[in-house]
């Protein structure tokens, strides 16, 4: 079976990333795994970097 | 790249965000002349006005290179910063809050109430939220028709929304609202202390000084009971936090609290009863909402980004620094200037266009960076609820009166929203 998806949040201002929706805006489709995530990610509420984002149960 | 004066005036005249015409007339101006133009006043030392929304992004986001509180981190006359710096052993703060801060002092404190004002936290607010936003519904549909949206609905909701959350009894908020008014609207005759025009800056500062005063004297008794007894408070998080081991310091615990109680509430309200001007003032966009209240999440950040109730936070360079092909030289003062942004002809389609389904919407009324609001999850909650609750009740609605902007440079939205409507 396949992993479930997952959550992560920017630490600096608390944006949710959800793996299932993606981010169809921003070009990243449903889906997408947080690795799978380009490496010059970045907030859309804050420019904070992919670094900076935690994985968290919602 | 001198901004004319007439333009520069407008910039910084509180009147000018009050006839919100003025104020934005002088930003179109300069997006298109003058993008980042420095504005040269007697009243004020130099600074320059960020007026692009990509500007004020890339600047946001060098939060080493642009502080927050080497200077005063608000626009503040000459005079009045002498003043500030006589009361506060030569620092420009009256207060020092996060808006104050900057690292490492800011993320350490930033960290600390962080967890609280996040969307996992404050999901478990969602349903005494609701119940608060229907007794203010309510209370619309006992006015009988008619009412005042700003003063009877959109100032009070957000008010007891973040007192509940910070833990301030129910009773002293009629107080929290005039003191916040006093901060926010020390420019305007009907809102500040003195109850009259500002002709002494001076006189002014030490009206601000007895506010801020009257805020820390309260919250100090908050201090020592929640020391005592801790409860699930906002209020019980500051008083029993720590930052490396020890308390926070006096000033910056009281001013973690003011901050909280004014900017807490009156962001939202003043978004709130713009949102509800809006629609008032436009048939065929309530009526879209109306028939799809799908669109209620763009409605409120169209209502955001229309109102932009923040008008500006400034920056210091830190060093000599380069922005759209412009120096700018160690100790520069920089006004980033949101409203401006938030038109920006580059970003924006019909950017002086209200539209409820205004999509994509990538506004900065709540900034960006390292400083990016802290309770953006919060007031984004505030405003759905009440919206998910009031569009199915609202039949129809129109203005009563004219509508009036606050006189205020930093923190301003409609003073009143005088409205007409029926309801289901
Ligand atoms: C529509 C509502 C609101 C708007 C438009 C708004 C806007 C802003 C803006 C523009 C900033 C400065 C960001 C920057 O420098 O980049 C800010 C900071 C802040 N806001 Fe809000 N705000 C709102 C609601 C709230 C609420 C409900 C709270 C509740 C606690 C809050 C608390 C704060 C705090 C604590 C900061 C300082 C953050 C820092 O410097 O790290 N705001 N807000
Ligand atoms: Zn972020």
């Amino acid at each position: 079976m396949a992993e479930p998806f997952k959550v992560w949040q920017c630490s600096n201002c608390g944006f949710l990333y959800y793996e299932a929706k993606g981010l169809p805006e921003e070009g990243i489709p449903p889906g997408t795994r947080w690795a799978d995530v380009p490496e010059g990610f970045e907030c859309p509420l804050c420019g904070f970097a992919k670094r900076d984002f935690e994985m968290v149960e919602v | 790249m001198i901004i004319p004066t007439e333009v520069a005036q407008s910039v910084a005249d509180p009147k000018a965000y009050a006839d919100d015409k003025r104020a934005h007339d002088a930003f179109t101006w300069l997006r298109k002349n003058m993008p980042l133009g420095r504005a040269e006043l007697d009243l004020f030392d130099p600074f320059w006005v960020v007026s692009k929304h990509a500007d004020i992004l890339e600047i946001e986001r060098q939060n080493e290179l642009f502080h927050n509180g080497d200077r005063a981190s608000v626009l503040t006359p000459k005079e009045a910063d002498r003043k500030v710096r006589e009361m506060m052993g030569g620092s420009p703060h009256l207060v020092r809050s996060l808006v104050q801060m900057d690292n490492p002092d800011h993320m350490k404190y930033r960290r600390l109430t962080q967890a609280w004002f996040l969307p996992q936290n404050i999901k478990k607010l969602e349903n005494r939220i609701r119940e608060i936003a229907r007794s203010f519904i309510d209370r619309m549909e006992d006015k009988g028709g008619a009412c005042d949206f700003a003063r009877d609905i959109a100032f009070l909701y957000p008010l007891h929304v973040i007192m509940e959350i910070l833990g301030v009894p129910e009773v002293d908020e009629p107080m929290m609202l005039k003191l916040t008014q006093e901060l926010f609207g020390s420019a305007d005759p009907e809102l500040n202390r003195n109850k009259k025009a500002v002709d002494d800056v001076a006189a002014n500062v030490n009206a601000v000084a007895a506010t801020v005063a009257e805020f820390i004297a309260y919250f100090n008794k908050m201090t020592a009971d929640r020391r005592a007894n801790p409860r699930d408070d906002v209020a019980s998080v500051i008083a029993n936090g720590e930052i490396d081991g020890k308390p926070l310091g006096e000033l910056e615990a009281m001013s973690y609290y003011i901050i909280v109680a004014t900017a807490g509430h009156d962001t939202t309200s003043n978004t709130t009863a713009g949102g509800m001007w809006a629609l008032a003032e436009s048939p065929s966009e309530f009526a879209k909402l109306k028939a799809n209240a799908e669109l209620i999440p763009l409605y409120l950040e169209e209502s955001i980004r229309w109102v932009t109730p923040v008008k500006h936070f400034m920056r210091t360079a830190t060093a000599d620094a380069t922005v759209r092909g412009q120096k700018i030289a160690k100790g520069d003062w920089m006004m980033l200037s949101y409203p401006s942004g938030n038109r920006d002809e580059e970003v924006f389609e019909e950017p002086f266009k209200f539209k409820v389904d205004r999509s994509p919407n990538k506004h900065i009324a709540f900034g960006y960076g390292a400083h990016v609001c802290l309770g953006q999850h919060l007031g984004r909650m505030e405003m759905r609820i009440l919206w998910e609750e009031l569009l199915p009740r609202l039949k129809s609605v129109e203005l009563n009166g004219k509508p009036r902007w606050m006189e205020a440079n930093f923190v301003c939205g409609p003073k009143t929203v005088p409205i007409r409507y029926t309801m289901h």
